[in-house]
């Protein structure tokens, strides 16, 4: 074939390109199309799951319920004098509920949190505090899950692809956490946490005289999330650590020798040669790990059920409980919109042009 | 501290560090082994036993019966063959389209290539959820059977996962073996055929492993889509529904029996393939 | 080029195609088999076909019946199935095992009816489902189901009646329980079991601080359900109108929950935890705090009767030890037990409703719930069942426990209808907040009787 000008040849990588690529599109287009295209309709309307009721469209308001939030000013409790009255106990000053403060008409708002800034007491309120507190929780358990994933399995791929005895052997042991299906995972954990001495953590605890042995990790509000985190951790570690490994396959081991020859230490080595070359393989990782991470569900439902939600499994309990379809669509739609924000960010920080070379 | 100590120091540390994760990775996997052998009371016990004891004496005990009630359970040994069926299928189409996807995208050059990684990455974004209505109303109104509708929907989640990996590993490989394969005469297609598959075997192994684990484990779609046909469950919804004696009891130990013995195939799929993670990019490929 | 890429692509779709029909992608047409070996239930599996495949025009009509979660019950019922289908040659069903778990099953069920599909004929549905599902069922009283209910315990068929329509015939029912230690109370000196919520208080106080003191430091007085969820409503249900508190929204479509007693009630909750009730019961369902009381470790448990023959199996702590009775209430004589159970219905979308409706007042009538009983402990509906001889003798706690059956409290489903789930939760969680300290009893039923305006739009009043 004759080197021809960039025409020619162009032209013809963008044929095979276009039909490389058609039957990605063709499969997810036909998947897809109809589910996704019902999520955006039913967003702006008010269809309830399975009923005959008719359906309206209502525009934006399934987003204004969702998504509304206020903050208001909680003024303290005065005594007869104008004077803020003091818990005798806590020595705190006591305030008003927040039930009087947060408006009414025309949608109540109901507190999300309190927080003191600069010695004044304010109430966040939202129309929605469910959702605003799920959208809250899933972000943290993403930031926190990818964070711990991506320096743990960064470890764990560098140890397995060091070269010693029973490599193999190792390798299939770190994936045996993603091995063991989600239900089984889940409840294992969950009884690992159990809130007495028939649950592993708590029995390692009282050995070591951390507690009680009582600890409620799922029902107390500061330990749920963490506990989350390590299942999860626990579980997902081994997917960053073998799409890590598989990337640091793919350095030529001479670079490292090169960098042995020149004296340069392992830590510099995997930091200036490493990490650079890995850095495709992290943005891929990264991406797919908070986008799944943000979708969490199985983890929650089966664990925490309606006692804490995230993002996905609230959308589930809307529309499965509830039967709002309209409404839970259109928190699928804010979660999209949500996950959208996270990739973008991805791409331009970790600066993945798709015409690098 | 000469070279020699501090080689030696060195592989103390990676072996201490070796035995650290290999309790951390298979602790918790050691603990639901240590369940599966135990019968009800044991579960119960105060404080939790380590190995498997029975209540009264304190003797180490073993609890045969969870085990048994697997094994004799034909659903779940079909349940086995249905999901290595379904998870096997996913994984090599996606494997299949999304190595088309990654050539595509990772070495030719043709424009809307930033959209067309967006849009793939679009279908992503949504939880399980939001599509599952849509698709459950496509497949009984096109009256599809559970087995090839599950294949096809876990493709949504799947495929976009296989094709940017790829598509990152494809824009890895250095272009000189494909311009000097152009030299040589060979048309786009033979080049990816014939010398960038091959070299991307670790991230084809490794991308095909946490695809077909992926769509191994998937629960929601399967509930669904097999709600009236039993035969046709997977795995995870045989599990997670293990017969129980009475209607509100969970049968805690032959749940972790069960998974157990469904993690087995996995791990065993695992050790078979971890070979092929290995580098095959010195094996001659740039010299040659 | 474009030839082999062509080949290689239908090659993949021709081996995906192949290996999806090995994988048995035709619908099931046998009954799920036997799992676990049972003593209950004779003991051969239905490996025959519990349903015939159609033939082509002999007029036999071919019903599908999604039951309860696999195990025990489901072979039992499958038998019954088996019975049906050899005396009814012309209307042959197939029974399917429907998920565990209720809310995968109502999820189910919703996408079905979202569907409009006619693929499920007779279904198992809770108790808290004829309010939500009604414009999906059948009205049974079309099928003679008035006679059908004759015998049942008023309270259940008012509960399955939506608008005059009967949409669900009872197949058994449940409800809440308290169980307690015979050997512990004889050990410190009491005759009987509380018969007031003081009296349980001051009970479980003893027995615990004894049984602690005795080295058992795992040892707690009163173990219910008080994780966020259906349950917790409940429970708390019955702490409420045991305390004169009312039933949260009444029959007439009242709002009656902010009121002293319920404030009180939950109040009173909140002074368990920690005291004679484990911190983490707030984190509990049924099985977790059966898996306490399981193991000795309890002196008095809130469940649900499955528990009752669990707890005399050969491996539990408890054998022999203990029995069960009505709940407390604010003074004697006040005693609630949350309503449960399970009903049966048939689908609107039905092809064949009148043959459905047939199979449901024969699987419904009281000697099939006889039957049941006896083998599979379901607690039947029928009064007359409470003074049959033979149920008496295998399963003794069955008669003795009637006040409790019929007496028990029915969760506002039906009059909240179609909004139950979420009134739920609206309840659930702010009592949730109770227990864990967020907020006290009378500032919970206030912003319930709020939330429930918003909701429901009813009138407020007392209970």
């Amino acid at each position: 074939m004759a080197r021809a000008g960039g025409s020619d040849l162009a032209q013809q990588e963008q044929r095979l390109a276009y039909w490389l690529l058609a039957p990605t599109f063709i499969i997810l287009l036909v998947i897809a199309i109809y589910p996704l295209v019902s999520v955006f309709y039913n967003s702006f309307t008010n269809a309830v799951f399975a009923s005959t009721t008719p359906t309206e469209f209502v525009g934006l308001q399934n987003y204004q319920t969702l998504l509304s939030m206020t903050i208001k000013v909680v003024p303290p409790k005065l005594d007869e004098a104008g004077q803020p009255i003091i818990d005798e106990a806590t020595g705190q000053i006591k305030y008003e509920s927040a039930v009087s403060v947060l408006p009414r008409e025309p949608m109540r708002f109901r507190q999300v949190t309190q927080f003191n800034l600069f010695g004044t007491q304010y109430v966040l309120g939202a129309t929605d505090p469910d959702f605003i507190r799920a959208v809250w929780d899933t972000i943290i358990f993403a930031v926190a899950t990818v964070f711990l994933e991506l320096v743990l399995g960064m470890i764990v791929a560098l140890i397995v692809n060091a070269n010693f005895k029973g490599r193999g052997l190792m390798r299939a042991i770190i994936l045996v956490p993603w091995a063991i299906p989600t239900a089984v995972s889940s409840q294992m954990w969950a009884y690992m946490l159990q809130p007495n001495r028939t649950g592993f953590f708590n029995t390692l605890f009282w050995y070591l005289g951390l507690g009680s042995g009582e600890i409620p990790f799922l029902s107390d509000p500061a330990w749920q999330l963490p506990s989350m985190i390590m299942i999860d951790v626990w579980k997902t570690t081994p997917f960053m650590a073998l799409l890590l490994l598989a990337g640091l396959q793919l350095i030529p081991s001479d670079i490292y020798e090169a960098a042995d020859v020149d004296g340069a230490s392992p830590t510099r080595q995997f930091f200036q040669l490493t990490l650079p070359l890995l850095r495709g393989t992290i943005a891929v990782a990264l991406v797919f790990r908070t986008l799944d991470a943000l979708r969490v569900f199985d983890l929650f439902q089966i664990v925490l059920g309606q006692a804490r939600y995230s993002m996905a499994s609230y959308t589930y309990y809307q529309l499965i409980q509830n039967r709002q379809m309209g409404y839970s669509s259109a928190s699928s739609v804010v979660i999209f919109v949500v996950l959208s924000i996270f990739a973008v960010a991805y791409m331009r920080s970790l600066g993945v042009k798709s015409d690098e070379h | 501290m000469n070279t020699k100590t501090r080689q030696r120091v060195n592989r103390i540390l990676l072996w201490v560090l070796i035995i650290v994760m290999a309790i951390w990775m298979l602790f918790p996997f050691y603990w639901a082994i240590n369940s599966s052998f135990k019968s009800e009371s044991m579960l119960a016990m105060t404080p939790a036993t380590f190995v498997p004891r029975d209540p009264t004496t304190k003797q180490i005990s073993l609890f045969f019966r969870n085990y048994e009630a697997v094994f004799t359970n034909q659903a779940f040994l079909r349940a086995i063959v249905n999901s290595a069926v379904v998870a096997g299928s996913v994984t090599l189409l996606a494997l299949a389209v999304g190595a088309f996807a990654g050539f595509a995208l990772g070495k030719l050059r043709y424009r809307g290539k930033t959209g067309t990684l967006y849009v793939i990455l679009a279908m992503t974004m949504f939880p399980a959820i939001a599509v599952l209505t849509g698709l459950y109303a496509m497949i009984t109104n096109l009256g599809i059977q559970p087995i090839p509708s599950m294949i096809a929907t876990y493709l949504l989640f799947s495929l976009p996962f296989t094709a940017w990996v790829l598509t990152a590993f494809f824009r890895e490989l250095p272009t000189e073996i494909f311009q000097s394969a152009q030299v040589d005469g060979a048309s786009p297609f033979q080049t990816f055929y014939m010398i960038m598959l091959p070299l991307t075997a670790p991230a084809l192994v490794t991308t095909g492993l946490l695809a077909f684990i992926g769509a191994w484990n998937e629960y929601l779609f399967a509930l669904t889509f097999t709600s009236i046909a039993p035969a046709s469950r997977t795995l995870p919804v045989i599990i997670a529904n293990f017969p129980s004696q009475f209607s509100m009891q969970i049968p805690f130990g032959e749940i972790m029996a069960a998974g157990i013995i469904s993690s087995v195939p996995l791990i065993a799929l695992v050790f078979i393939f971890q070979r092929r993670i290995v580098a095959g990019l010195t094996a001659g490929a740039v010299k040659g | 080029m474009k030839r082999r890429y062509l080949a290689v692509m239908g090659l993949l779709v021709i081996m995906a195609m192949v290996l999806s029909a090995c994988g048995g992608g035709a619908p099931a047409t046998q009954a799920p088999p036997a799992p676990a070996a049972q003593e209950a239930a004779p003991t051969e599996a239905p490996a025959a076909e519990a349903a015939a495949p159609a033939a082509e025009s002999s007029g036999v009509v071919n019903l599908t019946f999604v039951s309860g979660g696999p195990g025990a019950g489901l072979d039992f019922t499958t038998k019954q199935v088996e019975e049906w289908n050899a005396a009814h040659p012309d209307i042959q069903v197939k029974i399917i095992a429907g998920p565990s778990s209720a809310t995968d099953r109502y999820g189910l069920y919703l996408q079905t009816f979202q569907a409009q599909s006619s693929d499920i004929d007779v279904m198992e549905i809770d108790v808290i489902w004829p309010g939500d599902l009604a414009e999906h069922l059948v009205d049974l009283n079309e099928y003679g189901g008035a006679e059908a209910v004759a015998d049942d315990f008023p309270a259940i068929v008012t509960n399955n009646t939506v608008d005059g329509r009967l949409v669900g015939l009872p197949f058994f029912t449940d409800g809440g329980l308290l169980y307690y230690r015979t050997d512990l109370l004889e050990k410190y000196g009491y005759s009987a079991p509380p018969a007031t919520w003081a009296e349980l208080e001051e009970m479980a106080a003893k027995i615990q601080e004894g049984e602690r003191a005795e080295g058992n430091q795992d040892f707690w007085g009163f173990v219910w359900q008080g994780k966020a969820y259906e349950g917790l409503t409940c429970d708390a249900l019955e702490w409420v109108y045991s305390s004169g508190g009312g039933t949260i929204v009444s029959p007439e479509k009242v709002i009656t929950i902010n009121n002293d007693a319920a404030a009180s009630a939950l109040d009173r909750a909140y002074s368990w935890i920690g005291k004679i009730s484990p911190p983490g019961v707030t984190s509990f369902q049924e099985e977790e705090s059966r898996r306490v009381w399981h193991g000795g470790n309890a002196a008095f448990m809130r469940n649900w009767p499955y528990a009752y023959s669990l707890s005399n199996g050969e491996d539990s702590a408890v054998v022999g030890k203990f029995d069960a009775t009505s709940l407390p209430g604010a003074e004697a004589g006040m005693s609630a037990a949350t309503l449960g159970g399970w009903q049966l219905a048939v689908s609107k979308y039905s092809k064949h409703p009148k043959e459905a409706a047939e199979f449901v007042k024969w699987l419904a009538s009281t000697e099939s719930q006889k039957t049941r009983a006896i083998n599979i402990s379901l607690i039947p509906t029928k009064k007359a069942l409470y003074e049959d001889a033979d149920v008496a003798a295998a399963q003794p706690f069955m008669p003795k426990l009637l006040p409790v059956f019929t007496s028990a409290v029915a969760r506002p489903s039906t009059a909240t209808a179609p909004r139950y789930n979420e009134v739920s939760n609206i309840f659930f969680t702010n009592v949730s907040d109770v227990l864990t300290g967020k907020q006290s009893g009378a500032d919970a039923v206030a912003n319930i009787e709020l939330d429930l305006q918003d909701l429901l739009g009813f009138e407020v009043g007392a209970p």
